[in-house]
């Protein structure tokens, strides 16, 4: 059995580099069965509508813009964190089906179900008898 | 004020950061910033041992403290607040909703498991008086400060 890797990280480019505000690469799991590809990325703090899904040209980008979340008056004590966008791209190589993409988001953590093309899926083939 | 942002599970090398593992997330720390990358978020919730822990932040106003911590993925019910000692203390357990066959990873990043955070707080709180939300992974809590921890005004009266 070969071992191949269907999804690779995209390469930041420039383009990328120029987008104005801070941006984070949220972690993901991406586990693959039969059937599709699962993305699961860790997106706290955006709000659902604030989420962009693309799928073009093989390549899955997922951005997600999320509000401030720190008190004008307040005196900061301690941040472990930094708040901000979530940017991640993806070039996949697996046939995807992009029509039956679909995406959940709860208690921000972001699924997108990549289904696979019906041609890429692994297929048994019957041998009819001939008469 | 002292903050206590290594604690772990009771019983877990005493909750203590090793200082080797501490010196290296201070150098990623540093590296990031120096580079400018868009760094992984969760640097400071990478606990020595592999275990996991959500990072914080913490603010003060003159009547409140509030407190926020990411941890996505969790249920508002399997999260555990409470006060004690002057600390508030905010514990769970992030689980896998799904199982999958090991192969089946191409990319696994997020983590999982039960974590624990005590925030040693600035002032004495109302400790019967505590909000708490939690809402897209993030939970806010609100704490107002006792009475006696509130800022007060001193007369000077001219003789």
């Amino acid at each position: 059995m070969t071992t191949q890797t269907n999804v690779t990280e995209r390469e930041q480019n420039g383009a990328e580099r120029t987008r104005t505000g801070r941006w984070f690469r949220p972690p993901v799991d991406i586990i693959e069965n039969a059937n599709e590809l699962l993305l699961l990325a860790d997106v706290p703090g955006a709000a659902s509508d604030a989420i962009d899904i693309d799928f073009e040209d093989g390549v899955l980008t997922v951005e997600a813009t999320v509000a401030s979340r720190w008190n004008e008056e307040a005196t900061p004590l301690l941040q472990e964190y930094g708040v901000g966008n979530f940017h991640r791209s993806f070039r996949v190589s697996e046939q995807i089906d992009a029509s039956r993409i679909h995406a959940e988001y709860t208690d921000g953590v972001l699924t997108i179900h990549l289904p696979k093309a019906e041609a890429a899926k692994p297929r048994k083939i019957q041998v009819q008898a001939a008469g | 004020m002292s903050l206590i942002p290594w604690k772990h599970k009771q019983g877990e090398e005493g909750g203590q950061m090793l200082p080797v593992a501490s010196f290296r997330t201070e150098m990623d720390r540093l590296f990031d910033n120096f580079f400018g990358n868009a760094p992984g978020r969760e640097l400071a919730a990478w606990s020595p041992l592999g275990a996991w822990a959500p990072p914080l932040d913490v603010e003060e106003t003159d009547k409140q403290i509030l407190v926020r911590a990411e941890i996505p993925g969790v249920k508002a019910d399997e999260l555990d607040l409470a006060i004690q000692n002057g600390s508030l203390v905010i514990s769970g357990e992030k689980k896998e909703k799904q199982e999958h066959e090991e192969k089946g990873y191409l990319y696994r990043e997020r983590r999982y498991g039960s974590f624990r955070r005590e925030v040693s707080l600035p002032s004495a709180v109302d400790d019967q008086n505590v909000k708490a939300e939690y809402k897209d992974g993030v939970l806010h809590v609100t704490l107002e400060k006792s009475q006696e921890a509130l800022p007060r005004k001193i007369q000077v009266t001219a003789k």
